[in-house]
């Protein structure tokens, strides 16, 4: 080998250590930052972009309100520089877990007093603590999508407040998906005022910020998409239906075939419209907040164009 | 020279009563006024210490130095209780970073410490062995509790009823140890640590049972109506906190309201700090109180004590001497044969002179020898034994 050969041989192993150090040196100042839902990771990622390590440890197929993560799972959200709370009581597990105080945002601590109150929760006694019931607030805060937008803020806020040097970059991503989840928002109650011309049918407690947001009111039960629904449940459908003239039902995910077709049979029409509270398999929270949207949409269409709901828009 | 040594040597060792007595009195003499000063000194710094690395501490109206010494150094007087409102409230504020502390419980004599992980960061206490807590009911031990106790991660402790003949009062909490802090040479060593709402589940605050609205045991309900169910003192509660029964626990009333004895609260800067302590000067309720002034205050009045020992140790000192001077002027008396036995040998006044001084240095130096190793183990151990005289 020639003397010029070592000599850039030596360069290259030079910069490359010091590309390595500055690897590693940029992770090392990387802020981490966790979510107890994917909205939360959606809009940590979507506003942090590059600057920031948006992690989200939960499994996929679970439902993160009612995750129950191991003591290393916990550790995650220890060793994170801020963790992001959905706030109302979601996640219980944060009730639980040791969490430093410090680096916990709060998402929804700006609108503590918009909450919403799940009803008919039984209370109970024993003891000189008198009656008292558990888990008494909805959670699903992000359905209402203003609601989303103000969360979309509270992130940016922690993240400006921790990392003020990169405020502007925030700011600036954070402007164009408040935009965008208020356009969807504005999409949203134009469907809404459609729709509240007749109620609808939910297929789990889970959509009352999207009630109240956009004034579609309705009946929840308890169906899981893939269950099929037994005796019982299919005449306390039918006895709704006929009381209220719902026409629609609201579904967190496909229902299985047999059902939608039951469904179908009753003039009941099925729609997806996915809380998306955990990581989609495909696409993310604005793709699937589109496509919900848009179901939606298609739905109001079709029963306006049946007379079927309100025919004000 | 050698030989004035050598039978000085002799003659303490043929009279050991006489010469330990005399190594004895010039020992303490010497070592009583340097041990109290290496305590002293101990004390200052252990003190100064913790309380400078403790720039405020929130607390109730009260006595300061009960709030200080229950804060920093988990002493058993519980001062009066404040809220975690308190602690929302200097969030709000913005101006310091507040670390809630609920000292209150014990468990096998050692303080069991409740806080959040924030604690752990400010006082760089980092794991020596095992996690941090990581859910409820879980804790993790100093390093001399663990050594004390013989416990490692795995182990289990149970917390100490505040009243052992309270019945009906609240189950004691059997934790789970998941970890042990690597030595920090300060209270932390002989402390438990757990999370502030395992705490909360101590006090009875918090707690789990089985689901009533669930349960097919009529022999636990005395009422139930579509609303409410009202369960007898049969419902089982639990006293071990574990994966199978976590979800079961859950808090009574607003968490705003939950206990804490005091909080401790990082300013931003100096600034931040003047200003917060300005906002709580004329509080009724609360005191926002700089640690290490009360620690100074504490300290003027130890230097004053010590002032009035230095004076008696002075004087017995002295009279330590007299007596030292008496004893070996006797000693010549009581010699006068043996001094003469020495002359007729044809040895010179002056020998019996050397004599003496060579007997008086040995004892002296032996004495200053044992003072000296005295000294060292004070030294030593004064760490330790400040933090088992401060606790």
């Amino acid at each position: 080998m020639t003397l010029l050969n070592y000599r850039i041989s030596i360069a290259c192993a030079l910069l490359c250590t010091q590309l390595f150090c500055q690897t590693a040196r940029a992770e090392e100042t990387t802020r981490s930052i966790v979510a107890v839902n994917y909205p939360l990771h959606f809009f940590a990622r979507t506003i942090g972009g590059k600057e920031v390590k948006a992690e989200f440890p939960l499994p996929p197929e679970i439902d993160p309100a009612y995750w129950k993560p191991e003591p290393r799972e916990v550790a995650i959200f220890q060793r994170a520089d801020l963790v992001l709370l959905n706030g109302a009581g979601y996640a219980g597990w944060t009730a639980y877990a040791a969490l430093p105080r410090r680096k916990l945002v709060d998402t929804s601590a700006g609108f503590r007093d918009r909450y919403l109150s799940v009803a008919d929760q039984v209370t109970h006694s024993h003891g000189p603590a008198g009656d008292h019931s558990h888990n008494t607030t909805a959670f699903t805060t992000w359905l209402d999508l203003s609601l989303a937008a103000e969360q979309a803020a509270a992130v940016k806020q922690a993240l400006t407040r921790t990392d003020p040097e990169n405020g502007q970059s925030y700011a600036r991503r954070s402007d164009k998906l408040e935009k965008q989840l208020l356009d969807l928002d504005q999409r949203m109650q134009s469907a809404g005022k459609v729709l509240s011309g007749g109620p609808v049918i939910f297929s789990h407690p889970v959509y009352q910020y999207l009630e109240r947001a956009y004034a579609i009111a309705g009946t929840s039960l308890h169906w899981e998409p893939h269950k099929e629904p037994d005796a019982g449940q299919w005449a306390l459908l039918q006895e709704i239906a006929t009381t209220s003239g719902s026409r629609l039902m609201i579904w967190e995910s496909d229902p299985l075939t047999r059902t939608r077709d039951r469904l179908h049979a009753l003039g009941i029409q099925v729609v997806v419209f996915d809380p998306m509270a955990n990581q989609p398999k495909e696409g993310d929270f604005l793709s699937g907040m589109e496509r919900n949207v848009r179901s939606l949409e298609e739905a109001a269409e079709s029963l306006q164009s049946q007379g079927l709901v309100n025919t004000r828009e | 020279m050698i030989d004035s040594l050598y039978i000085a040597w002799r003659y303490l060792l043929f009279n050991p009563a006489r010469s330990l007595t005399l190594v004895a009195c010039i020992t303490l003499v010497a070592f009583l006024p340097l041990s109290l000063q290496l305590l002293l000194d101990e004390a200052e710094r252990s003190l100064r210490s913790r309380s400078v690395d403790t720039p405020l501490l929130a607390g109730a109206k009260g006595s300061a130095l009960d709030l200080v010494m229950n804060s920093l150094y988990f002493d058993d007087q519980l001062p009066t209780t404040v809220s975690m409102g308190l602690v929302e409230r200097l969030e709000q504020d913005g101006l310091a970073i507040p670390v809630p502390l609920y000292v209150r419980f014990k468990t096998r004599g050692f303080p069991i410490v409740g806080t959040t992980l924030d604690y752990f960061d400010f006082r760089g206490l980092t794991i020596g062995q095992g996690r941090l807590p990581a859910l409820l009911g879980e804790c993790i031990l100093g390093s001399e509790v663990a050594t004390q106790l013989g416990l490692k991660a795995g182990d289990h402790l149970v917390s100490t009823p505040e009243n052992l003949f309270d019945l009906a009062g609240i189950y004691p909490l059997r934790m789970k140890v998941v970890g042990v802090l690597k030595p920090s040479h300060s209270e932390d060593d002989r402390a438990v640590f757990s999370d502030l709402k395992t705490t909360w589940v101590i006090q009875g605050l918090g707690h789990g049972h089985q689901d009533l609205a669930r349960t097919d045991d009529p022999s636990v309900i005395l009422d139930k109506s579509d609303s409410n169910v009202t369960a007898n003192a049969k419902l089982l509660q639990y006293t071990e906190i574990n994966s199978s029964n976590l979800n079961a626990f859950h808090f009574h009333g607003s968490p705003k309201a939950y206990p804490l004895s005091a909080v401790i609260a990082y300013p931003e800067d100096k600034r931040s700090e003047t200003i917060l302590r300005g906002r709580y000067v004329d509080s009724d309720k609360y005191q926002i109180l700089v640690p290490s002034e009360v620690i100074d205050g504490l300290l003027e009045n130890i230097f004053r004590i010590k002032q009035v020992l230095d004076t008696v140790v002075l004087i017995v000192g002295l009279a330590t001497l007299l007596a030292l001077v008496l004893v070996f002027t006797l000693s010549i008396r009581l010699r006068q044969r043996e001094m003469e036995t020495i002359f007729k040998l044809g040895c010179s006044r002056l020998t019996m002179v050397r004599l003496l001084a060579a007997e008086i240095a040995i004892v002296v130096l032996v004495s200053v020898a044992l003072g000296g190793l005295l000294a060292g183990a004070t030294t030593r151990f004064s760490d330790v034994l400040i933090r088992t005289l401060i606790a």
